[in-house]
């Protein structure tokens, strides 16, 4: 029983920290273009079935690996372009075409790609001997490429021209304009960005997960909940919660069902929206 | 708090972080006069009137209204308590017309919300805004949308609303602000008139109007009071005189 | 002859026409199509709860589907339960959703802007999985059924929904009466008072006008319709299921919402008739019509955000008013007709 509730921790941490790169990806969209995108969960099952058609088309998941988020990084730049920024004249309508987004995107899947699941192959595979279970080691190997990422996101975002570039904007975008910074392309780049991270996390998920296009409906509540309960300015807040709410539920699972860890979840996101909607960690800044 | 106070606070204070907006402000504001408030951009005027309607919670102090600290009610109470304001950068009901944002600021008074009754057939309230229009001068824009005013226009509108709510201290803030010589007499007009029954308040930064109405004169300074008094008073004042008087401001 | 008349004779013939719908269309040959109809009243009320509080008081929520399945729930159970008659269950169907919005919307109300959107949705969710735990009580995605009792019964005389005529007529009446309703609070001072707040809500506030009790009001009043269009989906469906209670359905709501023009009396029907009876024209043309529909959203707020009632009355205008010849007089004329483009909702101003 320990030995259950251990994995589902581990489990939750794996899956916590690949939440933690998608919702960072949902978190600069929405921080930067006021957009609640809802097609973010969508962008994630893009990364799913991508990685598994490149990877069996190819034989190799390391090439989807490169390959889709860049794809993603394409294709977030053009929605951008073409379907974000003319509606942004309608602030409060983003969420309906980011919605309409979604459904175009699922049933797109759902036509190219068939509406069968399927399951992916691990790249590598076997098992390692973790505290008393067998765990698989691509799992392992899952998280440390999203810690990886992690890190890379984030020395990008204070180590480059560009990232600083996005946080001023983010910060205060009419400040931003008078210090020339182009505004309107570093929101598009944001977009991009966010977008192939969801891409990517998709990929990194995929020999995890089933692989199908309503994939990204069950993600999406979890990443906003990592990003209103971290705090929506705060990046390191919302992996904190990405992972602490991944493996809470894990441990609850094991207790209960996975829709009651996920009432409880949701319950406790309400709470924090009313109480603090500015996030559970100091440091939040919007 | 004596008759002949319109408004009593004491030790009002409030903090941006760092930065003490307003810092313990004591003072009693007089009825039946008109009293002005100037000072310095950033002297803390409006946060001031913001504390006052409850916009903002003060972190310290009285304000005594009526006999009843006002300190933690929310804007809509403090409305129904008797005190009106009009804002900084006047806002309006863009998308309805004049007729009908002075209507609901007159439904809203006399606590009408109806849920099946057509606002036609609501004659007193109708009557009522219109007698408010034609005070401020605003009838020949009675259908008009809001959004189409000109701003000396949403000026007068605003104060319509603040009338419309029938109260007994209305803050005015910067009411002339934007307007052309005209227009500022007229509304100048329209404000002395209003004075006669209702107490005012007003923030202005054009000298010649408070110098021409204002009756008493508080001058703020980085979020304190520097000094209070009649014209006269407050130009010999060497304080103010320092910190702030020069040629009058135009808007 | 004026835009008004125009417009007071356009809705008498909708009415007509509404009520001439299952006589004239089996005469075509289409009598599938009153099933249809019925289903595009019910659904009609879904998004007039959401066009309530988007065009009317401003806020937009992403979870009325979670109304929508309590008034499901409300008549099957208690039918299941109690056995109690059609227009008792239609009663506790509507009841129970309006408590629900209610207690959720004490806490959703004091929320604006994209949060409330955000909670909308969580609170739906949060029900919707305990919905489809609770499967002993609920059926889950499966759900419960039940046989609808009579919706009359004078001695020898039975009026049921088996018959499609006697069920369109019902669910034409409940759902007239309900936008009857929405018109008479509409143009109250109450539905001003919606106004105020989504035009300016500081500037409600600084009048006077609880701006939290006033949107909860809406959010319990848009409870009730949506808990309404549940009830009547129930009785037309003959069962209830946790299924619809998904932010899909909130989210299609919505989108019949703006494309039939929020802020108006009728768009709603007017969204989701278009959106339903293209359904059904496309989907059994093509399977993956979704993404036409998708397409469609997304071009109505980039270029059309006032939808189908916006389109009508700018045509009104257009072939109705005569645009006086004086500079003076056309611009007071252009005042009056100016409408706002539209950054919090679109709204149609409803002139007198």
């Amino acid at each position: 029983m320990n030995e259950l509730v251990f994995a589902l921790a581990v489990n939750g941490l794996v899956w916590g920290l690949i939440i933690a790169l998608i919702a960072l990806g949902l978190s600069i969209i929405f921080g930067l273009l006021d957009v609640i995108n809802v097609a973010h969960g969508d962008f994630f099952m893009l990364g799913t079935v991508g990685g598994l058609v490149v990877a069996t088309s190819t034989g190799s998941f390391w090439l989807a690996l490169a390959v889709v988020p860049l794809i993603g990084l394409v294709l977030g730049a053009v929605i951008e372009r073409m379907v974000i920024r003319p509606t942004l004249r309608q602030a409060s309508l983003t969420i309906v075409t980011t919605f309409g987004l979604s459904m175009i995107i699922q049933e797109m899947v759902r036509a190219i790609y068939g509406p069968q699941p399927r399951r992916m192959a691990a790249p590598i595979e076997g098992t390692v001997p973790l505290f008393g279970i067998d765990y698989e080691v691509y799992r392992i190997c899952a998280a440390v490429f999203a810690a990886l990422f992690l890190v890379a996101f984030f020395l990008f975002l204070n180590r480059t021209k560009l990232g600083t570039w996005i946080r001023a904007v983010r910060h205060d975008p009419e400040t931003a304009t008078t210090l020339g910074i182009p505004v309107a392309q570093v929101s598009g780049f944001t977009f991009a960005l966010g977008t192939a991270m969801a891409l990517l996390g998709g990929v990194i998920a995929a020999p995890i997960t089933t692989v199908e296009f309503r994939t990204g409906v069950d993600v999406l509540p979890f990443c906003f909940m990592a990003v209103i309960i971290g705090g929506l300015g705060n990046l390191q807040g919302t992996v904190a919660a990405a992972i602490m709410l991944a493996v809470l539920e894990g441990l609850v699972t094991s207790v209960t069902e996975p829709t009651i860890a996920r009432i409880v979840s949701l319950a406790f996101m309400s709470v924090v929206l009313l109480v603090r909607p500015h996030g559970l960690f100091a440091g939040a800044t919007r | 708090m004596s008759a002949g106070t319109a408004l009593s606070l004491s030790g009002v204070t409030k903090h941006f972080g760092g930065l003490t907006a307003v810092d313990g402000v004591t003072i009693d504001l007089k009825s039946r006069k008109l009293n002005a408030v100037i000072g310095p951009n950033g002297a803390g005027k409006t946060t001031l009137f913001n504390l006052i309607c409850g916009e903002i919670p003060a972190d310290d102090g009285r304000i005594v209204f009526n006999g009843r600290n006002l300190v933690g009610l929310k804007p809509h109470q403090i409305v129904r308590h008797g005190i009106s304001r009009t804002l900084q950068i006047k806002s309006v009901f863009g998308g309805m017309s004049v007729a009908d944002n002075v209507r609901i600021a007159v439904l809203t008074n006399r606590r009408i919300m109806a849920p099946f009754s057509p606002v036609q057939s609501f004659r007193g309230v109708t009557a009522r805004a219109n007698e408010i229009i034609e005070e401020v001068g605003l009838a020949v824009h009675y259908d008009d949308l809001a959004s189409t005013l000109s701003y000396g226009d949403v000026a007068l509108l605003e104060l319509a609303l603040a009338l419309a709510a029938e109260p007994r201290l209305l803050l005015l803030d910067e009411p002339v602000c934007g307007m052309g010589p005209e227009e500022t007499e007229r509304t100048v007009a329209t404000i002395k008139e209003i004075s006669r029954r209702i107490d005012v308040v007003l923030i202005e930064h054009d000298m010649e109007v408070v110098f021409d109405i204002a009756d008493f004169i508080v001058v703020m300074a980085q979020g304190a009071i520097l000094a209070t008094g009649t014209v006269a008073d407050i130009t010999a004042d060497p304080q103010v005189q320092e910190a702030y008087l020069g040629p009058p401001e135009d808007d | 002859m004026t835009a008004a008349y125009a417009r007071a004779l356009a809705i008498a013939v909708l009415i007509v026409a509404l009520l001439a719908v299952p006589f004239v269309l089996p005469a075509f040959g289409a009598t599938f199509w009153v099933s249809i109809a019925t289903e595009i009243l019910i659904w009609s009320l879904l998004a007039a709860s959401v066009n309530l509080l988007l065009g009317y008081v401003g806020l937009l929520s992403f979870g009325q589907a979670l109304y929508f399945g309590i008034g499901m729930y409300g008549v099957a159970l208690s039918i299941n339960a109690w056995n109690v008659g059609f227009w008792p269950a239609l009663a506790i169907g509507i009841v129970a959703a309006s408590v629900m919005a209610l207690l959720t919307g004490v806490f959703a109300v004091r929320l604006t802007w994209h949060y409330f959107a955000i909670i909308t949705v969580v609170f739906s969710l949060i029900f919707y999985f305990a919905a489809m735990s609770m499967k002993g009580v609920t059926g889950g995605d499966d759900g419960v059924s039940f046989s609808p009792p009579p919706v009359l019964k004078l001695g020898e005389l039975e009026l049921t929904l088996v018959d499609a005529t006697t069920q369109y007529y019902v669910v034409l009446g409940v759902v007239l009466a309900c936008y009857v309703l929405t018109a008479l609070i509409v143009n109250s001072p109450l539905g001003l008072a919606f106004k105020a707040i989504r035009e300016n809500d500081r500037r409600a506030a600084l009048i006077g006008i609880n701006v939290y009790r006033t949107r909860l009001i809406a959010f319990v009043i848009a409870g009730a319709l949506a808990g309404t269009s549940g009830a009547l989906f129930a009785f037309f469906g003959r069962y209830a299921s946790a299924s619809y209670m998904f932010y899909h359905v909130s989210g299609e709501a919505v989108v019949w919402a703006i494309v039939g023009g929020a802020g108006s009396l009728l768009g709603p029907l007017f969204g989701a008739g278009a959106l339903i009876v293209f359904r059904e024209l496309v989907s059994t043309l093509w399977e993956h019509y979704l993404i036409a529909v998708g397409a469609i959203t997304i071009c109505v707020v980039m270029f059309a955000p006032r939808g189908l009632a916006g389109a009508w009355n700018d045509a009104l205008r257009l072939a109705f008013t005569r645009i006086p010849d004086e500079p003076a007089r056309r611009d007071a004329f252009d005042r009056r007709n100016a409408s706002e483009g539209g950054e919090a909702a679109a709204i149609i101003e409803e002139k007198r």
